[in-house]
């Protein structure tokens, strides 16, 4: 086990930067899931850490090591990937001691490294088939099995789950906590899916375009997205972007959202917008309430609106409806029959409301 | 009306078949009969007298050799063999390369590589004669060997590319996570996955080798470098042609070949399409 470290690392294709400047230390033991929408290069960061990508710049330490122009096979770290790449003409058991065979371990060992392997991931039953045999779920294990008989460094997962369909997915997610939590290990984690990212990691980090956007437990991100971006990437539903107009008005500024919604900005953040007059309001779905009672918190903010849609779930139903001929999402915790042009009150805490800079849309805290 | 039109179909097609058969039946059925009764006239298609003479003379079996065609036998195996062995380690290590790496000029070369093979061999022949005679290889195996591995590693090269193209890239990935050098990658995982694919292409190699004719007949003249299809040309006298011994020699090239085609023939056809999809 060891820890892995990323100093200023970019990676160029030509005239194309697919990660710039990238600055990340992941400590031992640590479950870190990278997280992005396609192209932002979470899977280039992962192969340049495991040595299959040359860096354009910048050093990666594994342990104390600099494996920079080390082979992959030097580095002793497993990967695991997205369409599995057993070796179709080896065993299960074959492919899972291959590599000890490789590293010359003798016989014994191998036997009882794979045996370990076989009985965590419960592959005992299997073990004298070949993949094309082999389902979805089991062949998912046996990469996994294989990456656990070398004993490396760090683990390294590249989307193992997007080939599974939603159930078996769910199912090996928990599996791969539970890995974690049995082999102690380091684990990086690539992904696209924000719903993998939340419940396996210790720490995200949140990339786009070769940035990293935000770096932060699951809850931080959730509950502090440093950016928009951020925002409306985790979380399911997205968070709701409204934009609003800053208008000052008897010496108290006032977010214009459309003709019927004006709201009081909250005084915390009112000295971070001086001489500003736009600003991106960020509210989830779950904190836009529709009103149960006619009491009204004198500090929530409240209007109506006429509902385009409502979709039922059973613990929920979702509401959609329009500001600003933007799509709204609310979420309605204790379903009642809504029907498409009912008008709903609607209020929102404004302690719950992200602010964002209109111009660089970070957040305002 | 329909079983009528079956019927008639496939009566269509075992004429045809046998009209494409002929020439091979008749080759056949003629080494194992006696030289006068293949131009008797009008054609006997049933021998009256079946007999070995030609294959037994052939392997001198009766002490008395009029053509060397075991000698030649001996020239086709071993040529045929070894510019095979060099042409598939070659074009293995090519086609991998061109499936696997990024290199500059890499599409020009693939298409030089190709239309080296678009060029007739037979325009080659003279320049090949006089280079040859100048650098003393002529009438030698090592020579016909040369010209054989030139031909057909392009070919090797252009089938085993489409066969490694087939292979994930991450297999070769993560054995190298897994331990293992580029090189045992290789070795230990893509070779062996595309070993069906390769063993086609070698096979096809050595047909290719069997059977020329127009280059290793400018290039060969001796009884130590002449291959089977240049021997046969061995019962052209001056007054006669030994029909019976030419079929003899035919069936002699034609077994291996057949066998080989019908072992290679699935692979081939996949092989040939994995290249033709690549473009």
């Amino acid at each position: 086990m060891a820890k892995v470290e990323l100093k200023n690392i970019t990676k160029k294709y030509g005239e194309v930067i697919a990660v710039q400047n990238m600055n990340l230390t992941i400590s031992d033991n640590e479950f870190l899931v990278l997280v992005g929408p396609s192209g932002c290069g979470k899977s280039t960061t992962l192969r340049m850490i495991a040595g299959l990508e040359d860096i354009s710049g910048g050093d990666i330490y594994i342990g104390d090591q600099l494996v920079n122009d080390k082979d992959p096979k030097d580095r002793n770290v497993s990967m695991v990937f997205q369409n599995y790449a057993l070796y179709p003409h080896m065993t299960v058991e074959e492919n899972l001691g291959f590599s000890l065979k490789i590293a010359k371990v003798e016989k014994e060992e191998i036997e009882k490294r794979v045996k370990d392997a076989v009985l965590i991931l419960g592959l005992d039953d299997l073990r004298k088939r070949k993949p094309s045999q082999l389902s979805g779920g089991q062949r998912q294990r046996v990469a996994m099995g294989r990456a656990i008989v070398r004993r490396p460094d760090a683990f390294l997962f590249d989307e193992p789950l997007s080939n599974l369909d939603a159930k078996l997915r769910t199912q090996m997610r928990t599996e791969i906590k539970k890995l974690h939590q049995t082999l102690k290990t380091t684990i990086i984690y690539v992904t696209h899916d924000q719903v993998e990212a939340m419940t396996l990691a210790d720490r995200i980090i949140i990339m786009k375009d070769g940035y990293i956007e935000q770096i932060g437990s699951p809850i931080e991100v959730f509950t502090k997205p440093a950016n928009i971006f951020v925002a409306t990437f985790i979380g399911s539903p997205p968070m709701n972007i409204i934009e609003g107009d800053l208008i000052k008005k008897e010496n108290k500024l006032i977010i214009k959202i459309d003709d019927e919604i004006n709201l009081e900005c909250p005084q915390k953040i009112q000295s971070s917008l001086d001489n500003k007059n736009k600003i991106y309001l960020g509210i989830r779905a779950e904190d836009i309430m529709p009103k149960e009672s006619n009491d009204n918190p004198s500090n929530n903010w409240c209007f109506q609106k006429s509902i385009n849609l409502a979709e039922p779930l059973g613990t929920e139903t979702q509401l959609f409806f329009t500001i600003k001929n933007k799509e709204i999402i609310s979420r309605m915790y204790n379903p009642k029959d809504v029907k498409v042009g009912d008008k709903i009150d609607f209020q929102i805490d404004p302690n719950k409301v992200h602010f964002f800079d209109a111009e660089t849309e970070k957040a305002i805290f | 009306m329909k079983q009528i039109r079956k019927i008639g179909f496939w009566f269509l097609v075992l004429f045809l078949l046998i009209l494409i058969c002929l020439p091979g039946i008749w080759i056949f059925v003629s080494a194992f009969r006696p030289n006068p009764e293949i131009l008797s006239k009008p054609a006997n298609w049933i021998p009256d007298r079946w007999t070995i003479h030609q294959f037994t003379q052939m392997f001198s079996i009766n002490g008395y050799v009029s053509v060397p065609a075991f000698k030649y036998l001996m020239n086709s195996v071993i040529i045929s063999s070894v510019s095979t062995v060099i042409a598939i380690t070659i074009g293995m290590m090519g086609g991998y390369a061109f499936a696997r790496f990024n290199f500059r000029g890499k599409n020009s070369i693939f298409l030089s590589l190709m239309l080296a093979r678009a060029v007739p061999g037979i325009s080659l022949s003279l320049p090949l004669f006089i280079l040859f005679a100048k650098l003393g290889i002529i009438n030698t195996s090592f020579g016909v060997i040369l010209v054989y591995v030139a031909m057909n590693v392009p070919f090797t090269i252009w089938l085993t590319d489409g066969f490694f193209r087939q292979i994930p890239k991450e297999m070769s990935e993560v054995a190298r996570t897994d331990g293992c050098t580029r090189l045992q990658a290789f070795w230990n995982v893509e070779l062996p996955l595309a070993g069906p694919g390769i063993g086609a292409a070698a096979i096809f190699a050595f047909l290719l080798s069997w059977n020329e004719y127009a280059l290793a007949s400018i290039i060969t003249r001796t009884v130590h470098s002449k291959t089977l299809p240049i021997g046969m040309m061995d019962y052209l006298d001056e007054f006669t042609i030994n029909w019976a011994g030419m079929c003899a020699i035919a069936v002699v090239m034609i077994v291996p070949a057949l066998v080989l085609t019908f072992i290679v023939q699935k692979h081939l056809v996949s092989g040939l399409t994995f290249g033709g999809v690549k473009g």
